[in-house]
């Protein structure tokens, strides 16, 4: 037997800024593609209109990335209990996940892990997160705020190896972003239902499907009884 | 007659100049200016004759297109009593030689502004290909205040500082064409923390341990500098407190000034695309003021990274390599929802039996 039931997983300044944070870097993405093609690809019209659109959007994606951070670091101080994996995680989880997703998914097998408040991410997310939001992300941002200035702040790119080496690390870190954007895409759609997982993001509630017959061990740790309502911090 | 014997001059030093291409005018025979230098190339002279126009530098005179055709091409008739008669020799106008861009010149909006000799001194004037960028712009410079003109571009100009820094004025407001990049070297005291400025000769002979300063760069003395060279160098560079300073060059420069207008439009230079960065020169002083070249392998500025590791313009200096590793990294991202999107169609029975997506 199963049953459906609603979990808070995601409060809404944490969509927001998720949101926002997807409109800037989907911006980012196509007006670099521009900045960097420019005789291939022209879908802002003047190229100096890229170029205020992708420094606009950067800037967005700045302080809303500076607010997300202030957000789990002092106000819900669940930064590292969220996106930093366990051992338990980095032992077992992780390929346990991985074998889910790259086979066990095919035979039609339940996903070994559940949102909870507590645990809303899955192993394999919490590692691909970390690295993109306490890695890549502020990389990028710093690279792309030195590159909005280069003349005042020469000495600094001298230091750091030169100006292609900015440009560089920067487009490649684009690029990264670019192949998370496709591979983030299509997991959400893995969820029991192809939306099952855009929902929450829209409005905060996940719906969970759980299973009440305890013989699974998969569905173990969800077999007891849960509030209908878990706010999530 | 006397525009005859001009345009004859003119002539000699056209093919003088065509039969020497590579070579500083320093390194050319001078014509027989002797008699008059032997006064004029005293710097007191300016005090005796109460004009300091009097005085010309012999170094920078003798490298001249004007040396060449010497003095009395432009200062004929010069009296048989001078200077004690007081009279003084014509001038020539600019025009007799340079009528073209005489013509040109007048029309533009700068003609009614400024004389040739505004911007130009005849017993110094060089071609451009035997200046460097930022002696180009100096002479901009004389009338319009660089921090006024940063401010005024900075109206509508992304990044103003950074585009006046590496380009010529005569860039954008002329019809100037046929863009390369000059590398010029360029140092600073170590510790200084003051602004780099373009290594003088004396200080690349240090270098050069008295050898020919090219040979600092240009290892094997072939007049080409290999992109294996380039990188050699600059990798020499930092330690040295030194950097290559790129700047886009036209080599067909033109007097037409005025405001271009496809000049607002970035693409004119950002979307030129990567063929138009092949071509670029190693900028080096000469012991006489002047500027040599050589010419840098294609490529180079599109090198990774130590081709010209502060050198880079926005769309048109992308690195293939880097391209290539970006569109990878890109491929293996879109390539997971392709491939697993592909077998979960297949098993999508597996799923619907067990009433269970993921």
């Amino acid at each position: 037997m199963r049953h459906n039931e609603m979990v808070y997983v995601t409060p809404l300044p944490v969509r927001i800024w998720h949101w926002l944070n997807a409109f800037g870097i989907v911006t980012l993405c196509v007006t670099g593609l521009q900045i960097r093609f420019p005789d291939y690809v022209n879908v802002f019209g003047a190229y100096k209109a890229a170029i205020r659109l992708h420094n606009t959007a950067g800037t967005v994606v700045s302080i809303s990335y500076t607010l997300w951070i202030g957000y789990y670091l002092v106000v819900a101080r669940s930064l590292i209990k969220l996106y930093v994996p366990t051992l338990e995680d980095l032992k077992t989880g992780i390929f346990r996940q991985a074998y889910f997703y790259f086979l066990t998914y095919f035979l039609g097998k339940p996903n070994p892990h559940h949102s909870t408040p507590d645990s809303k991410f899955n192993p394999m997310q919490k590692a691909a997160y970390l690295v993109i939001m306490l890695i890549l992300l502020p990389l990028v941002i710093v690279s792309g705020i030195l590159l909005m200035y280069v003349a005042p702040l020469r000495e600094l790119f001298l230091l750091l190896g030169g100006i292609k080496m900015l440009v560089g690390s920067h487009f490649l870190l684009a690029c990264c972003f670019t192949a998370f954007l496709f591979v983030h895409i299509y997991l959400a759609t893995l969820g029991h239902t192809p939306l099952a997982h855009f929902k929450p993001m829209w409005n905060g509630w996940e719906e969970e499907v759980i299973e009440d017959d305890t013989g699974d061990g998969a569905g173990d740790a969800h077999s007891d009884p849960k509030p209908e309502r878990k706010d999530m911090v | 007659m006397r525009m005859l014997k001009k345009v004859f001059w003119f002539f000699v030093a056209i093919v003088v100049i065509a039969t020497h291409s590579g070579v500083s005018y320093a390194e050319m025979p001078s014509a027989p200016n002797d008699g008059c230098m032997k006064c004029h190339g005293q710097p007191d002279i300016a005090a005796v004759a109460r004009n300091k126009s009097s005085y010309i530098d012999p170094v920078k005179y003798s490298g001249t297109t004007h040396s060449i055709i010497g003095c009395t091409a432009c200062h004929d008739r010069v009296s048989p009593g001078h200077p004690r008669d007081g009279y003084l020799p014509p001038k020539a106008v600019c025009g007799d030689c340079h009528g073209p861009v005489n013509e040109e010149y007048s029309k533009s909006v700068h003609g009614a502004k400024a004389r040739c000799n505004d911007c130009h001194n005849p017993h110094e004037v060089r071609l451009p290909i035997f200046m460097s960028g930022d002696e180009i712009n100096g002479k901009c410079a004389k009338c319009h205040d660089s921090r006024k003109t940063i401010q005024s571009h900075s109206k509508w100009l992304p990044q103003a500082e950074l585009h006046i820094d590496s380009l010529l004025c005569i860039s954008c407001h002329t019809s100037s064409k046929e863009y390369v990049i000059s590398l010029s070297i360029e140092s600073r005291t170590p510790g200084s923390g003051t602004a780099f400025k373009m290594a003088t000769f004396a200080e690349l002979a240090v270098l050069s341990n008295g050898a020919n300063i090219s040979k600092i760069i240009d290892q094997n003395g072939d007049n080409q500098i290999s992109l294996a060279e380039l990188r050699a160098f600059n990798h020499h560079l930092r330690s040295r407190n030194m950097r290559l300073w790129g700047m886009m060059t036209p080599e067909v420069v033109t007097h037409n000034y005025q405001i271009m207008v496809n000049r607002w439009d970035c693409s004119f230079c950002h979307a030129s695309g990567s063929k138009a960065m092949q071509k670029s020169f190693i900028v080096l002083p000469g012991k006489n003021g002047d500027y040599t070249r050589i010419p840098v392998e294609k490529g180079a500025i599109l090198d990774i990274l130590y081709g010209t590791p502060d050198f880079y313009m926005m769309g048109s200096t992308r690195s293939t390599a880097l391209n290539i590793i970006g569109a990878l990294i890109v491929a293996a991202g879109l390539s997971f929802p392709v491939c697993h999107g592909f077998f979960r169609f297949l098993t999508r029975k597996n799923r619907k039996e067990d009433h269970h997506e993921a």
